[in-house]
């Protein structure tokens, strides 16, 4: 089967910094912007399932957790930091026009 | 010359050194001893979803069993060590063994205040440490039962929350005016008392146990006030000591636990304390502080490793912990004891706020209900001790990683 990418988000709307939800047909995915390059996510910290688009603080390129402070490296998705043990998820990325696509 | 690195402790903070250990001193011997007969696991789910039985035990373990053995750690799993001699440098276990040391941690944790209270051994009473205590809990969660918790403070407030998500009856009882008045004062207190009837539990405060009635198993819980709560079960949740008996007769200097350093050094050279037992020198606030949570557990016991190992590192982590409680996040980090002031973001009616506790113009600690991103904002404020402004730091409009200190 050859990869599919579709449309999540704008990159309008990921401001700089910021961890946002977007959605791939029932899918979360959580959307980080580090410095104009964007990683996508499953939005779900593999802790306890906090949302990481609504909990997550981005400090360069390591999501935090805010939940129980489980930090992730959201360009691998590697746990950086427990309670989580597994890595989340994380989505390959292409930008079109002004559109954000993850291969899913 | 390789050291033989002796770690008396079980826990998640042993378990962390003994890793901790392997890694940053590949020759050297590290012997893990603990008085539980499981290896090392950490214990918030032991309150929450394993006490509700919703995760296995293994997902709580720090490594997998087979991960000692497999890595060099040398385990004595089950074994209580009962005298530490650090002049002839050896550790004691309870068949008299002795195990020498040339540098040695001491991890031994806490353990459950005991009531003094008539009918206290009656069967049907538990506390709530270990995992054998929550397998007795957990045998008696059937839902429809009537449990009573004695102590509001965090481990009664999470048992009672899993209680009654498991579907039990729940009274709960403390002798102050909120669960953890003293700690966060009576506005946050009172919030958390609402989170519990608001899920049906039955709050009692200002009151406390004078007896447990019943023949051979508890079936009655009776008050100073005069009430008789009839019961199939009780927990209580009464605080916790620091377990140094094995110190008893050391030289190892002991006050509210085994105190240390700034590096996790005892007055003895060699010895080592951290985790819950340790009461430790805290860089950031000036004092000692004993701490009984979860990242400490692991941020200590690895400091303390990185300091056996002939490192120099300083442990100036700011304290933080979680407790969930129904759907609720309940976060602290900081540390206080008592407080000029209360400044709250946001309503604390609301069931979403976060209170900072004052001193002298300077945030000491804060407390968040469901402001979890919140807390992460203000550790950086804590940790700075510097004064900022207190009505930029109420006002739910100005960002808090935006606040600077006050010139």
């Amino acid at each position: 089967m050859t990869p599919q990418f579709v449309t999540i988000v704008k990159t309008n709307q990921v401001p700089a910094g910021e961890v946002v939800a977007a959605d791939a047909g029932g899918t979360r995915i959580a959307v980080a912007n580090v410095d104009g390059t964007y990683y996508a996510f499953e939005d779900a910290c593999t802790h306890e399932q906090c949302s990481l688009a609504e909990q997550g603080e981005l400090a360069g390129t390591t999501v935090t957790c805010t939940c129980h402070g489980s930090e992730f490296d959201v360009r691998t998705g590697k746990v950086l930091a427990p309670p989580a043990l597994l890595p989340v998820k994380v989505y390959r990325t292409r930008i079109v026009g002004d559109a954000l696509q993850v291969e899913v | 010359m390789p050291q033989r690195h002796v770690i008396v402790g079980g826990g998640l903070t042993g378990a962390t050194a003994a890793i901790t250990l392997r890694e940053q001193a590949a020759d050297d011997s590290v012997i893990l001893i603990g008085a539980e007969a499981d290896p090392p696991y950490e214990r918030p789910p032991l309150s929450k979803a394993y006490l509700r039985n919703e995760v296995p035990f293994d997902s709580a373990l720090v490594r997998p069993a087979s991960f000692y053995a497999e890595h060099g750690i040398d385990t004595l799993f089950g074994t209580a060590v009962v005298r530490v001699d650090t002049a002839a440098q050896f550790v004691e276990l309870e068949d008299h063994r002795r195990v020498p040391f040339d540098a040695l941690l001491i991890a031994t944790g806490a353990r459950n205040r005991r009531f003094s209270i008539p009918g206290r051994d009656l069967e049907g009473i538990y506390s709530l440490r270990t995992r054998q205590d929550a397998d007795r809990i957990r045998a008696e969660m059937i839902p429809g039962r009537r449990a009573v918790v004695v102590g509001m403070g965090f481990i009664g407030s999470e048992v009672a929350a899993s209680l009654r998500l498991a579907g039990l009856e729940v009274v709960a009882l403390d002798p102050a005016k909120t669960p953890l008045f003293r700690v966060l004062g009576e506005a946050v207190g009172d919030a958390i008392a609402r989170l519990h009837r608001a899920h049906g539990v039955r709050t009692i405060f200002e009151d406390s146990v004078v007896a447990f009635e019943g023949s051979g198993r508890v079936d009655r819980v009776v008050t100073r006030s005069g009430q008789r709560l009839d019961c199939d079960f009780v927990v209580a949740g009464i605080g916790v000591e620091p377990a140094v008996d094995s110190l008893a007769g050391s030289d190892v200097h002991l006050d509210n636990g085994v105190v240390v350093d700034e590096c996790c050094r005892t007055n003895i050279s060699g010895v080592y304390a951290a985790g819950d037992v340790a009461n430790h020198y805290h860089p950031v606030f000036g004092r000692h502080i004993r701490n009984e949570h979860w990242q400490n557990a692991i941020k200590h016991g690895a400091a303390a490793a990185r300091n056996m190992a002939g490192k120099s590192v300083v442990y100036d982590d700011l304290p933080w912990f979680w407790s969930d409680q129904y759907d609720a996040n309940l976060q602290y980090a900081g540390f206080h004891t008592s407080w000029d002031e209360i400044v709250v973001r946001g309503r604390i009616d609301s069931g979403s706020f976060l209170a900072c506790y004052i001193n002298g113009g300077r945030i000491d600690a804060a407390v968040g209900l469901n402001r979890a991103k919140d807390i992460r904002r203000v550790m950086p404020l804590i940790r700075a001790r510097h004064e900022v402004s207190l009505e930029a730091l109420g006002d739910e409009r100005v960002d808090l990683r935006s606040l600077q200190p006050v010139l």
